[in-house]
């Protein structure tokens, strides 16, 4: 009796025994979920620290395998997720550019690979395209400012009669030894992609093997320069956020603001993550309302490679290059004149 | 020396050559070279610039008539080259080579180089890893 009132009562009580049964699996799947997070945590890389607290992110690094891989998502991967590009899909993605390469470089006019690839490796590639935000993987629209101040420029430079090369000043600041700015120091290239972090209590300085640049970045939460003062490579600011290193870049000159941005108004954001022991996530978001509807953002892994350190790259020891463009123009005008002489 | 001008150049320049790449250097090709005056040079290594951002090799041709002309072959940048085994000293004075490569737009004896070959047949740095360097240490 006393049993069947027992269960009489469990019965009668079903709710409460659904709720048993309930709290029971709940507890059997919380320590199922518990054991999985731990897990996790045990294979989730902990950032290694400086002797004075800061996230490590130094050492040699490289990204020349992400060389190839376009900015913009390619219209074939419409729809499509950047994280949901893996395995053989990516594969024989990064094979197909490895082979586009080559290909280039075997044409009638080829280059020896050798001499100038320093590692043709693209089958590294970590990515089908770098854009990351927005999740379309394409540059937002331009603003109208940017249209109109994009058409200035051009009847500018229409106007005034200039060639490509009638003077080094024409030439791009890359040509002329100068800078490749601004993110374009750490973008993937055929060659020179070598970067070292070094840190510092208070600051982090970034070296760039191409073109020669180093960028020392306090982290002491002081203000930027005025705005008046402006330089190729920009003002950095920067501060960790947990375990990231954000750089804030503001103060550009009108030459080397990012992809004809309003060099006023720029601002690129870095953040560095140092991801697992080889690789820092180097994200970069560009931020400028008088030129794109919204910000975006690009994304790469730098890779740990101490057989890579940066070498000097003193490009303006012998840029012989730059005056043979411009002589390689003024015997053009030259030919171009003799035959319209004889054509009088 | 056993230097010639070839008439090889000349027999390659009927080809329409299309640009490959506009990216393989530091500054633009065809801003400087001209992509129809292809040259084959065999000569004689004077001297070789190590310096950035490439490197210039110079060597004295001797033509047909027996005349020598001096060359200034435009190399790869030097950390790619050192990354790829080579030295400054990778090709010392007096190192017989042939080169093949492209004039310079002004007609100047300057000429951007693509492959560079011994006159045993060999070549420097181009083709599979794991063929010889010029002092013939293999290639890392």
């Amino acid at each position: 009796m006393r049993f069947r009132s027992c269960w009489s009562f469990l019965a009668s009580k079903g709710a409460l025994a659904a709720v048993l049964v309930a709290a029971l699996l709940m507890t059997v799947n919380a320590s199922s979920q518990t054991a999985k997070r731990t897990a996790e945590t045990a294979k989730k890389f902990v950032a290694p620290r400086t002797p004075w607290g800061d996230p490590d992110l130094q050492g040699w690094f490289s990204n020349l395998s992400e060389d190839g891989t376009p900015l913009e998502r390619p219209d074939r991967f419409a729809g499509r997720r950047l994280e949901d590009i893996q395995g053989e899909e990516l594969a024989a993605l990064k094979r197909e550019t490895q082979n586009r390469t080559i290909a280039n470089f075997q044409g009638p006019l080829h280059a020896p690979e050798h001499w100038w690839q320093d590692d043709l490796n693209l089958v590294k590639g970590s990515q089908a395209w770098l854009i990351v935000d927005p999740p379309d993987g394409k540059i937002p629209p331009l603003t109208p400012q940017a249209k109109d101040r994009a058409a200035t420029r051009a009847e500018a430079k229409r106007k005034s009669g200039r060639g490509p090369a009638d003077s080094w000043e024409d030439r791009s600041l890359y040509d002329r030894c100068i800078s490749r700015g601004l993110p374009g120091s750490m973008m993937p290239a055929i060659y020179g992609n070598s970067y070292q972090i070094v840190q510092a209590p208070g600051y982090v300085a970034i070296r760039y093997e191409m073109i020669h640049e180093t960028r020392v970045i306090p982290l002491d939460n002081r203000p930027h320069i005025g705005s008046h003062i402006r330089s190729y490579m920009g003002d950095a600011r920067g501060h960790w956020e947990g375990d990231t290193l954000v750089v804030e870049t503001t103060n550009f000159r009108d030459e080397s603001a990012y992809r004809g941005a309003n060099a006023a108004t720029l601002r690129l954001v870095d953040r560095f993550t140092r991801v697992a022991p080889d690789k820092v996530r180097w994200a970069v978001t560009v931020d400028d309302p008088e030129t794109w509807t919204m910000p975006w953002t690009f994304a790469m892994p730098l890779t740990l490679d101490a057989s890579q350190p940066v070498l000097e790259y003193g490009c303006h020891e012998g840029n012989l290059g730059l005056r043979n463009i411009l002589k390689a123009a003024r015997a053009e005008e030259k030919k171009a004149a003799e035959e319209a002489a004889k054509k009088q | 020396m056993r230097s010639n001008f070839s008439p090889d150049g000349a027999r390659r320049a009927v080809l329409v050559l299309l640009m490959a790449s506009a990216a393989w250097a530091h500054h633009s090709f065809e801003a400087e070279f001209d992509a129809n005056k292809p040259v084959k040079l065999r000569g004689t290594v004077t001297k070789m610039d190590w310096i950035n951002p490439h490197v210039w090799i110079h060597m004295d041709v001797k033509g047909p008539d027996g005349k020598v002309v001096s060359w200034n072959i435009e190399g790869g940048p030097p950390n790619a080259l050192l990354r790829r085994g080579w030295t400054k000293n990778s090709l010392p004075e007096g190192t017989e080579i042939i080169v093949e490569g492209f004039q310079a737009k002004d007609g100047d004896t300057t000429a951007n180089g693509r492959d560079i070959t011994f006159p045993d047949g060999r070549k420097l740095f181009v083709g599979s890893s794991g063929q010889g360097s010029p002092d013939g240490k293999a290639e890392k």
